[in-house]
């Protein structure tokens, strides 16, 4: 389970998350929408420790991420939005290392190195330097390195993008099997994608919670009948 | 911890040696130093047998060789958004910065290795006063360790590593010459006391004392105390330009 709480982070006197709340339990797909600037990387960076609130907690199975910061961040995979990859590194090293960091034995990294290479299909690029990779396969990496350590939640900061649609629909595929027994956390600007994917939709707006509902109720809010109007529609509404 | 420290020292080590950046520092520091020991400090011509020659200048020659040594380790880091990763890994930042440092540390000591050979050339060929040149590599390994650790603070509040490499030059340079005079004169202290602080704080009063021979405990805590304060405020460097 992943609770916010009156979660809040200002840069200056920007709000970049304004009070936000919510509940995430596993078993979820949550999808995490909002136009640029809304917030979404911010809140990621909330949940992963990665910056502190200016106010507010988050609790990661009821443990407070503020004090107990590594035993929360075992629990999380977490690929951010660009670039944080190791170029001079090749794929099997970056992996290796992050499982390192991981404090995993020799015996769990190979098992899961195995399944998630497999899964993603990493296998023709193991031993290939990471600045040589196409773009699909450098995001391919990072949600690997995600992986790795099979975590309870995964994070996942806009991961299909740059994608070819093959790799966008057995990602897809691959997420909605994993998800089921975990929390995965997906912000995203691909409207077909929240269909496909989410079983609840958290929408973003100046920082601010706007919906929190689920993408079928999303559809039904405006006659149109589909998500990106309705998202359209609450996010200039609110200009 | 352990094991965290130990996997970043191994990691930074590697990325020295995997390109030509570890080569091209080893191949300076033993040109710069040999030509400055024995064509500036005249090897044959002083009293050399505490090795004086070449220890006086080594303060000078780290000043120039160790902030690139250190300027990626933080700096690199932020550049590339690799930062994000690292710091969303269940790992505390003390951790890294501690094996950062010490893969700086690392590498400056094995470029000190190199000059063994010179004292192994002082012992067979002339006379050498092999206590007072411990007490000098004490010193060397010391300053090495203030000058890494300064320089990965540098790194840390650096966006590129250019940048890191230039104020850690200027700031290195002006730490061997400076003895702060300025600072504590402005206090308007009793000369007694103006003394003792320009002693104690001067860092090439500490170092030139080590190489004279005279351990003293205060010029060993004088840079254990540096080495520290700087892990320290790189943490905070770290918790606070993140946020
Ligand atoms: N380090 C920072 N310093 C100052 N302002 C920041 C910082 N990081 C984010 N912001 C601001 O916070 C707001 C939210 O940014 P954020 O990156 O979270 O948006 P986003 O929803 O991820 O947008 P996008 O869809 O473009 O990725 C923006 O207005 C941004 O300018
Ligand atoms: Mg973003």
């Amino acid at each position: 389970m992943i609770v916010a709480e009156n979660l809040c982070k200002d840069y200056g006197n920007k709000h970049a998350v304004n009070n936000v709340n919510f509940c995430i339990s596993k078993g979820e797909i949550v999808s995490l929408l909002g136009p640029n600037g809304a917030g979404k990387t911010t809140l990621m960076r909330l949940l992963t420790g990665y910056i502190e609130p200016t106010s507010g907690e988050v609790r990661i199975f009821d443990q407070d991420l503020k004090t107990q910061r590594l035993e929360c961040l075992r629990r999380i995979g977490y690929v951010p939005e660009s670039g944080f990859l190791y170029n001079e590194m090749s794929v099997c090293d970056f992996l290796h290392y992050t499982a390192r960091l991981r404090g995993m034995t020799e015996e769990a990294y190979q098992g899961n190195l195995r399944l998630t290479v497999d899964n993603l299909e990493l296998r023709e690029v193991i031993n290939q330097k990471i600045e040589t990779l196409s773009k699909g396969f450098k995001r391919r990496t990072g949600l690997a390195a995600a992986l790795i350590h099979n975590p309870d939640i995964l994070i996942l900061d806009e991961p299909t993008e740059g994608l070819d649609p093959n790799q966008k629909v057995s990602l897809r595929n691959f997420l909605r099997h994993y998800g089921r027994n975990k929390i995965i956390i997906i912000s995203t600007h691909i409207m077909e994608e929240v269909e496909a994917m989410a079983d609840r939709v958290i929408l973003l707006n100046h920082g601010k919670l706007v919906k929190d509902t689920t993408p079928a109720e999303l559809k039904e809010l405006f006659p149109e009948h589909n998500i990106e109007t309705a998202f359209y529609k609450i996010t200039s509404e609110a200009k | 911890m352990i094991k965290t420290i130990m996997t970043i020292l191994k990691k930074e080590m590697m990325s020295y040696f995997e390109g030509v950046s570890a080569w091209v520092i080893l191949s300076v520091y033993i040109l710069t130093s040999m030509f400055v020991t024995f064509f500036v400090g005249g090897f044959f011509s002083i009293n050399n047998s505490g090795l004086f020659s070449f220890f006086y200048f080594q303060p000078y020659i780290m000043a120039l060789l160790i902030p690139s040594i250190t300027m990626r380790l933080w700096a690199e880091e932020r550049k590339s958004g690799t930062l994000e990763f690292l710091l969303t890994q269940p790992i505390s930042v003390l951790s890294v910065v501690i094996g950062k440092y010490l893969a700086a540390w690392l590498m400056s000591s094995i470029m000190l290795l190199l000059s063994i050979p010179l004292w192994i050339y002082l012992n067979i060929y002339f006379s050498a006063d092999n206590l007072n040149i411990i007490s000098g590599y004490t010193g060397c390994i010391l300053i090495t360790g203030s000058f890494c650790a300064l320089g990965c603070l540098i790194s840390s509040f650096c966006s590129s590593p250019a940048v890191s490499y230039l104020w850690g030059l200027i700031i290195l340079f002006c730490l061997n010459v400076s003895d702060f005079s300025s600072i504590i004169e402005a206090m308007h202290l009793p000369q007694i006391i103006e003394l003792r602080l320009h002693k104690m704080l001067s860092l090439s009063s500490h170092y030139y004392d080590l190489i004279n021979g005279q351990v003293g405990l205060d010029n060993i805590l004088y840079f254990i105390l540096i080495i520290i304060i700087c892990l320290w405020l790189n943490v905070m460097s770290i918790d606070y330009k993140k946020n």
